[in-house]
């Protein structure tokens, strides 16, 4: 055990490394997941079936499954990205539709009243997305992209398959050095609890403060 | 449906993109099965292919000694092995040579499996083994609790490990050596691989054996081989290192690799086994018995000679290893 709390600074990199890639892959998602609920939501055809799809497809297939033929598929067809790049992208695709199914549901959650009152008014798709029904969605969206985000944090562990050296990956060199499975484990585990329990926290107040007596 | 729209059409459409869906996947799936050079070969079942007078791992265990009566203790590990009339083996079912299972027979096939399957027989008098899968990580402790009787799992004694288990043999004398593609001639020792990118397996000693070796490598942890493979001919490592005998049977199937240099390490392998029992010595006589009478010899021919040509290795010298 002592023996592992030298090496602690090693944890906590591939702890920043799992922070990074949390973030570039809620980033990503986050902005993948808007272009497709405007898609999903949206009254053209072909667009809504392209959205559906994408979250279909992804929703559907294990993000190791995933990571493997984008790391390992890809290549052959020539097209390589550096494992950590590949890790993020793998991340913000896959996420993408978890966001864009949580953003949905925010959305749907709005009466359809509001959107036909906007319609009423004379305005457009894209106005009575942005001044009426986003504005309104956005609060039940916050503890659903929580989720999400939590399950970029704990899904980016699987990088430890595919050669990336985060938290997960780091903890299995320092096994092999000491053969001390529980101690390094609990470490990682502490690791992600930290970082999971921030962003329920984070989002609790987020949550509080945009809440509207209605 | 969503406030926007106020489409009523769910259920058609749905049918339709389920039948899309299928497609896609079909497709890509197909599209995976014409690439899927990644995957490793089925190894050790071709025993005796283009070689009529060798063996078959079956054949060898068939006809491997049994313990007399009076070796087996009352109330020993051993005894409570016979009492039960299997072998709790732990291992693993895709280690190509070793410990892979035949997806078409069931049946595990390779150097370990062989040698668990005649110490099975040895024991209770036919080769009955129940095999649970251990990591690197879980291999001490399934012994300590238990949960198996013996490790077989190319498992590198090591004074560390001897310290909660106990090691019979070594039984193989192996070491990590290095694969780069054909066409690479700037790696031919492992001092090479300083400032490289090298793969190895995440569940080996290997990645600690390139740290200490080449200071200055990038290590890359896959899972499994036919990720380190992959990797190598990808051009996403220099090199993938590795126990010899495993890279030779890569190599041997892939024209596009090669193997350089010696093993830069010594890796005895040996069996694990709970410590304090009596089944260490009991092991390690059982050992010597199948080192003496050749059929060890016989069983690599069956397995590891299947893909590597040439005679049998001298047999290791039992407690030669450091924590054996």
């Amino acid at each position: 055990m002592s023996e592992i709390l030298k090496h602690i600074g090693v944890l906590v990199g591939g702890l920043g490394v799992t922070v990074e890639l949390s973030l570039l892959g809620f980033v990503g998602a986050a902005v993948l997941g808007i272009a497709l609920t405007i898609m999903r939501v949206s009254p053209v055809t072909p667009l809504r079936a392209f959205g559906t799809l994408y979250v279909e497809v992804f929703r559907n297939i294990p993000l190791l499954v995933f990571l493997f033929l984008f790391v390992f598929g890809l290549p052959d067809a020539g097209i390589s990205f550096p494992l950590f790049t590949s890790e993020a992208i793998c991340l913000a695709m896959y996420f993408a539709a978890f966001a864009c199914e949580a953003m949905r549901g925010g959305i749907n959650a709005v009466p359809v009243g509001q959107a036909e009152a906007a319609r009423a008014l004379g305005m457009t798709f894209t106005q009575s997305l942005r001044l009426i029904i986003l504005p309104q969605a956005f609060r039940t969206m916050v503890q659903p992209l929580a989720n999400v985000l939590i399950g970029i944090v704990l899904g980016s562990s699987l990088g430890a398959a595919v050669g990336v050296s985060e938290l997960t990956g780091r903890v299995q060199i320092l096994e092999l050095q000491y053969d001390e499975p529980l101690p390094t484990v609990g470490l990682a585990a502490l690791g992600y609890v930290v970082i999971t329990l921030t962003i329920a926290l984070v989002a609790g107040r987020v949550q509080k403060r945009m809440a509207v007596r209605r | 449906m969503n406030a926007l729209n106020n489409g009523t059409r769910a259920a058609g459409r749905n049918r339709i993109l389920a039948a899309g869906l299928v497609a896609v996947v079909a497709a890509g799936l197909s599209a995976c099965g014409s690439s899927g050079s990644s995957l490793p070969p089925a190894g050790g079942s071709s025993a005796g292919k283009g070689k009529p007078s060798a063996l078959t791992q079956a054949q060898v265990v068939a006809a491997a000694p049994v313990a007399a009566a009076s070796a087996i203790t009352p109330g020993s590990w051993m005894d409570q092995i016979k009492k039960r009339g299997y072998l709790r083996v732990g291992g693993t079912d895709s280690g190509p040579l070793f410990s892979q299972k035949n997806p078409v027979s069931g049946q595990l096939e390779g150097f370990d499996a062989g040698l668990s399957q005649m110490l099975a027989r040895y024991i209770t008098g036919k080769p009955a083994t129940k095999l649970s899968l251990t990591t690197v990580d879980t291999r001490e402790t399934m012994l300590q609790n238990g949960t198996v009787d013996a490790v077989f799992a190319t498992y590198t004694i090591t004074p560390q490990r001897a310290q909660k288990v106990d090691f019979a043999g070594p039984y193989f004398e192996s070491g990590d050596a290095i694969m780069v593609k054909s066409s690479n001639s700037s790696i031919k020792s492992v001092a090479d691989l300083n400032g490289k990118t090298v793969a190895t397996e995440g569940n080996s000693t290997a990645a600690l054996d390139i740290k200490k070796f080449a200071p200055k490598a990038k290590v890359l942890l896959f899972q499994e081989d036919g990720e380190c493979v992959a990797a190598v001919k990808q051009g996403r490592a220099d090199a993938y290192v590795l126990d010899q005998g495993i890279l030779l049977g890569d190599a041997v199937s892939d024209t596009s690799l090669k193997v350089v240099g010696q093993p830069f390490t010594q890796e005895p392998y040996g069996i694990g086994v709970p410590k304090g029992s009596a089944a260490k010595k009991f092991v390690d006589t059982w050992l010597q018995k199948i080192y003496a009478d050749g059929e060890w010899a016989k069983l690599w021919k069956a397995t590891i000679g299947t893909k590597i040509a040439g005679n049998p290795p001298a047999v290791p010298k039992i407690g030669s290893a450091d924590g054996s």
